[in-house]
């Protein structure tokens, strides 16, 4: 039950799903996704993007591609991963949770600044 | 020497976490290193490292146990979470403090280890060339005494390598007393014997006063006289055992235990894309040891319609096993050139293997710098066979088929004591490698392979 033992979703774990989203990457392609994403604020590690994919592969939130059909000649040792149909769905779930989080923040006015 | 560096940070982490995940944990090192140049970048890699260590280290640990915690107990409704690694909040100073004080304590230990051992495996196949008897490594122990002494900064290398007068006398007449009793060809013996005898006698000795140049100039005087390459004499910086350690029955279950560890040193067996067999393979290892994954990897390539045989890292190993693998690619028996040996009906391989679907596939073989002793006999036969192409670079050009007489603690000599038929034209690998056919850089050799095995594949 992926829910359970996910939850709540581990922020590691919340950035690598919203970096396979419409992408199928392979880890280093993962952590620069990551990096980018957050502004170069998270910087995944190989033993934390590891282990956080192993876990998000048991619970089959994302899958491993056999192999590209794309890949360049030297690429086909590299794993590529793909955004599994339940990962979308909590990765969607988990964004609600956090902008009802932020609508709550911002009624209570303790955000200051334009762009929240 | 940063990425081995990094590689043996990875042996840190636990067994299930190597084999799932190593490779990929390098090539993501390689790929930041190669993207992220200049000191302050490599700096930050660093630190991102090292504090990935830090919180992903214990978790992986941890991780043992939780995935059978998790689905053989009942279902857990307030359980432990058992992804520590991925829990949301920063890690306790205290858990920081613990991690940090065991990462100082395994770095300080394998600097240690670095600087004064070797790894098992690579101290292994010497070790089981000389097990055999028949040969033992010339090149590869001297290039591997020369990287003790650079690793060992503590010792003075010059205080240890100096040579007195009467150790060079009693050096040189053991030499000539061994070469007039064990090389095969006496002629030649008593040819070298006579032109040491006449360097001694005009003092092209006394101002030598380094054990290493002292062999390494003895050698080359030798191949002056004769061309065998498999001739040599060599320095060991470290005390030469009375008898081979690997002879001992505790070596034998320690090279047998090492090996199963290893999967017998087959480190990739694949189908790449277009039905292309790739198979890694850093040494030739005992096939009495090895026999069931040898054929076990043959068997999973046996419908490719290309083999690429990897041996980039491979540093040699058994005859047999070279011969073994060897006889898959052939319909009918072939002559299987072995210096070590003089030419019985074993010669031939065992061809055609039952089963084997092999002996009419394009074979490629990679090659580098590093390709040593047996993996070199691999692609030389099979370059003399027309069999393989080879693509690389020139190999080391070691061929370890001198039988090793033991001097004294420190010298002993290679001598060939057979004669072994060589049938081709060229000479072999001894002291000069084997020349690639397409002549590329290590690093992009499987490229260049895939590409030449794509275009002799059958089209679709």
């Amino acid at each position: 039950m992926p829910k359970q033992k996910l939850s709540p979703l581990p922020s590691a774990a919340f950035q690598i799903l919203l970096a396979l989203v419409g992408e199928d990457l392979h880890g280093y392609g993962i952590m620069r996704q990551v990096a980018e994403q957050t502004g170069g604020r998270v910087r995944l590690g190989p033993g934390t993007l590891y282990s956080s994919i192993r876990t998000l592969l048991e619970e089959g939130l994302i899958e491993e591609l056999d192999s590209r059909e794309d890949a360049r000649p030297g690429e086909e040792r590299r794993r590529y991963y793909r955004l599994t149909s339940a990962g979308c769905r909590l990765a969607r779930s988990e964004a609600q949770r956090l902008a009802e989080v932020l609508r709550v923040a911002r009624a209570k006015k303790i955000l200051r600044g334009r762009y929240v | 020497m940063s990425e081995k560096l990094y590689a043996w940070l990875l042996r840190l982490y636990p067994a299930h976490f190597r084999e799932a995940y190593g490779d990929e944990a390098l090539q993501l090192f390689r790929d930041r290193a190669r993207d992220e140049k200049g000191f302050f970048l490599r700096l930050r890699l660093w630190l991102d490292l090292l504090f990935d260590l830090t919180i992903s280290l214990p978790s992986e640990y941890l991780h043992v146990h939780s995935p059978r915690a998790v689905t053989s107990g009942p279902r857990r409704l307030f359980g432990v979470p058992v992804l520590y690694v991925l829990q949301d909040a920063p890690p306790r100073p205290g858990a920081l403090l613990s991690g940090g004080v065991l990462s100082a304590i395994v770095l300080t230990t394998c600097w240690v280890s670095l600087s004064y051992s070797r790894t098992p495996s690579r101290s292994l196949f010497p070790q089981t060339e000389n097990r055999e008897g028949s040969a033992t490594s010339s090149r590869m122990n001297s290039d591997s005494s020369e990287s003790r002494d650079t690793a060992s900064p503590n010792r003075s290398a010059a205080q240890d390598n100096r040579i007195d007068p009467s150790e060079r006398k009693r050096v040189l007449n053991s030499a000539i007393a061994n070469l007039k009793a064990h090389y095969v060809d006496h002629d030649a013996a008593q040819r070298i014997a006579d032109a040491l005898s006449a360097h001694e006698k005009h003092g092209d000795y006394s101002a030598i006063a380094d054990r290493r140049a002292f062999a390494a100039i003895l050698t080359q005087q030798m191949w002056d006289v004769t061309s065998d390459r498999h001739l040599s004499l060599d320095y060991f910086q470290d005390p030469l055992p009375q008898q081979p350690i690997s002879q001992t029955p505790q070596a034998l279950a320690v090279y047998r235990e090492n090996m199963k560890q290893q999967n017998c040193t087959f480190e990739k067996v694949q189908l790449l894309q277009r039905n292309i067999g790739y198979l890694k393979l850093d040494s030739f290892p005992d096939p009495e040891v090895c026999h069931v994954p040898a054929m076990a990897a043959m068997t999973y390539v046996n419908h490719a319609d290309a083999l690429i045989f990897d041996l980039r890292d491979n540093r040699g190993g058994e005859p047999e096993m070279v011969q073994f693998l060897g006889a898959y690619l052939f319909d009918h028996p072939e002559y299987w050139y072995n210096p070590r040996e003089n030419t019985t009906e074993r010669s031939w391989t065992r061809s055609p293997v039952p089963g084997s679907n092999l002996a009419d596939v394009p074979v490629f073989v990679l090659t580098s710098r590093a390709t040593f002793s047996g993996a070199e006999q691999f692609c030389y036969d099979l370059k003399m066979l027309k069999r393989a192409t080879l693509v690389g670079e020139t190999t080391g050009g070691t061929s370890h088929s001198g039988i090793f007489r033991r001097i004294d603690d420190h010298f002993g000599m290679g001598i060939p004591e057979v004669k072994a038929i060589n049938p081709y034209s060229s000479s072999d690998w001894a002291g000069l490698g084997v020349e690639p056919d397409v002549k590329v850089s290590a690093a992009s050799a499987l490229d260049v392979a895939l590409k030449l095995a794509r275009t002799k594949l059958p089209k679709k």
